[in-house]
């Protein structure tokens, strides 16, 4: 039994008077490759913004790594430089090259002197198949090449787990292959893999369990093969099959 | 995501039609010509007058200056007579040259501090410690040969350039930390510089600069004395601080949320998510403003005249204040126009390019 990566336990969110996560429990091994969805508004993002200290929670506990989530700033800084997160609007820095946008993060998170990481972030963006646009501005490439270049730039720091936030969701139906299959690459490694997504091919393919959510709850986790044809509950089974038709 | 503010932009007619779009809207028809005509002639009129005024009627030596007055035009010769007092101020007559290599070193500094190639964590500092340092040793000497020059005496445009650039260079970095301290996650501290932005924006500068020349001595023991040029300049960088952080909050505002959560998410340490990251954008986002600052602030040294300091505008009324060349105080702000102008449309003109040149592959 490999042990576990994440671990919420009766995580609560409030925003205000609005109750955005209740009661969550999850477990998440380490190199598993989970999938979170449900409707819109269903506390997702809200979820996955927790792991790396972004949102904070008013109640329960989330350990990451072997780190505990919290106010803690010395904390949240280990698990961001072991923890890296793509967004679904790339979020690259307009005013760097692609390349400076993998180095600068090496340098100022890791210590890493600019040489290495120069070396590191060429090899990165290769591995995402976009080095021959290494000298460009964010603003000259297509959002799927945004997207890779996002992703290498996280790679850059050597995550042992990676959080996406609807990474495809930003992008045209042509671009979502290659982003996609770099992905999937990635999580057949033994990656430990987060991803809120409702392409469910892609969670077919790689999931080890699919989450889901609604309402701020987890309803439901279980294998894809098992969730997407014989969800127990009639609100996944109508969630499915509406994002699979 | 970016969100980068681009100028609106007033596409011109197509091509083909400029000479047709010109012909008819300047001759188009009969009250459009008649107009063009007599518009045409007004500024054929008061443009050789000027240059009349300006130039060929001119006086330009001292020997004539008995010419000047009758009928002639500008009278020049009061410049040539005069203009150690304008550029120097009371500065002593025999060590005026420490004062203009000063003023020279410090115009470099200004300049070279301009160019991209300098703008670096360690070579800024440096370059403007030598400036500085060049620039104070030079006017305040007291060492070796160099007879000591107080404060009190320095003045012209020396002063001038000194207060502009001292202001900006302590008002900057102090506008940064005032913006910081703006959206601050405490909020007694967000408020309490809210309020005192709001404060000293809300007093005249001439207050805020005569507190601190004329009241400060009264209120601070003596050991915290320091000279009242000093005083002013500091006193002057708060104010302009105050208007410069609201301009970079502004900056700050214009960014999406996404970057700073991106950087943060990178593990990157907050000095230079602050530094690498969300300042640059800023600044980027809202120099046109920020080259407005400057240009006011240039042209608002002048008023520290009133406390007791001899900058170049001072030094121009004082020729104006004799009895000599009382009459030429026309060619005298004429002559303290254009000086105000090079450095004034210099400062417009490379922030044009500025703005030009970061728009360039990433706008
Ligand atoms: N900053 C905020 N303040 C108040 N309410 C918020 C805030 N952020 C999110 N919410 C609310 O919390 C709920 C969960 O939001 P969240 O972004 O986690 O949903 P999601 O499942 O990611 O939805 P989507 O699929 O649309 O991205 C939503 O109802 C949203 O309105
Ligand atoms: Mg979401």
């Amino acid at each position: 039994m490999a042990e576990a990566a994440i671990v919420a336990q009766g995580l609560q969110k409030h925003y205000g008077a609005y109750h955005a996560l209740r009661d969550i429990n999850l477990s998440i091994e380490a190199g598993e490759t989970v999938v979170v969805c449900g409707p819109s508004g269903s506390g997702k993002s809200t979820l996955i913004r927790c792991m790396n200290g972004l949102e904070a929670f008013s109640e329960g506990q989330l350990n990451v790594l072997e780190y505990e989530v919290g106010d803690d700033l010395a904390q949240l800084s280990a698990i961001r430089k072991r923890v890296g997160m793509v967004f679904q609007h790339f979020n690259l820095f307009p005013h760097m090259t692609i390349l400076e946008n993998c180095v600068l993060p090496q340098v100022r998170s890791l210590g890493r002197g600019r040489e290495e990481a120069t070396e590191k972030a060429r090899q990165q963006l290769a591995r995402m198949k976009i080095d021959m646009h290494a000298e460009k501005f964010p603003d000259q490439i297509s959002g799927g090449q945004k997207q890779r270049v996002a992703l290498a730039r996280s790679l850059c720091l050597d995550p042992e787990v990676m959080l996406f936030d609807e990474p495809t969701s930003a992008l045209d139906p042509e671009m979502i292959a290659e982003v996609l299959d770099v992905m999937r690459d990635l999580a057949r490694e033994d990656m430990t893999i987060v991803c809120v997504t409702h392409e469910m091919g892609f969670a077919k393919a790689v999931a080890d369990r699919v989450v889901f959510m609604a309402e701020g709850q987890i309803i439901e986790v279980a294998p894809p093969e098992t969730i997407f044809t014989a969800a127990k509950s009639q609100i996944a089974r109508d969630f499915f099959s509406s994002v699979q038709s | 995501m970016t969100d980068v503010v681009t100028p609106s932009e007033h596409l011109p007619p197509p091509q083909n039609t400029w000479g047709e779009w010109i012909w008819k809207s300047f001759f188009g028809s009969v009250s459009n010509t008649l107009f063009t005509l007599a518009f045409g002639a007004f500024v054929v009129w008061v443009l050789s007058s000027v240059a009349g005024w300006m130039v060929l009627d001119a006086v330009w030596r001292v020997e004539d200056r008995d010419l000047c007055g009758h009928g002639a035009g500008a009278c020049w010769a009061v410049i040539e007579d005069r203009w150690r007092l304008i550029f120097f101020g009371l500065y002593p007559y025999e060590e005026q040259w420490r004062s203009s290599i000063a003023c020279l070193a410090l115009a470099l500094t200004i300049v070279l501090s301009c160019v991209p190639k300098f703008w670096s964590v360690r070579r800024l500092p440096v370059l403007w410690l030598a400036g500085f340092s060049v620039f104070v040793a030079l006017m305040r000497g007291g060492f070796a040969e160099l007879t000591l020059v107080t404060t009190e005496q320095w003045g012209g445009l020396s002063l001038t350039l000194f207060i502009f650039a001292s202001v900006f260079l302590i008002g900057m970095p102090l506008a940064v930390v005032f913006a910081l301290a703006r959206r601050s996650s405490f909020p007694v501290i967000a408020k309490g510089m809210g309020v005192f932005i709001d404060v000293v924006r809300s007093l005249p500068l001439l207050a805020i600069l005569f507190s601190a020349a004329v009241v400060i001595p009264i209120l601070v023991p003596d050991w915290l004395q320091s000279s009242k040029l000093a005083r002013v300049i500091v006193a002057f960088a708060v104010f302009f601080a105050a208007y410069q952080a609201e301009i970079i909050r502004a900056g700050l505002q214009s960014l999406s949320e996404g970057q700073e959560e991106a950087a943060l998410s990178l593990g990157m340490p907050y000095w230079s998510v602050i530094l690498d990251i969300l300042m640059p954008q800023a600044f980027r986002n809202t120099l046109p403003s920020t080259i407005n600052q400057a240009v006011i602030t240039f042209k608002e040294t002048s008023i520290v005249t009133v406390i007791g300091f001899f900058e170049i505008m001072a030094s121009g009324r004082a020729v104006i204040g004799t009895d000599e060349w009382g009459a030429q105080f026309v060619e005298i702000y004429v002559f303290l126009g254009l000086v105000y102008f090079v450095f004034v449309f210099g400062l417009s003109r490379y922030g044009a390019w500025l703005e030009k040149r970061m728009r360039v592959g990433h706008g």
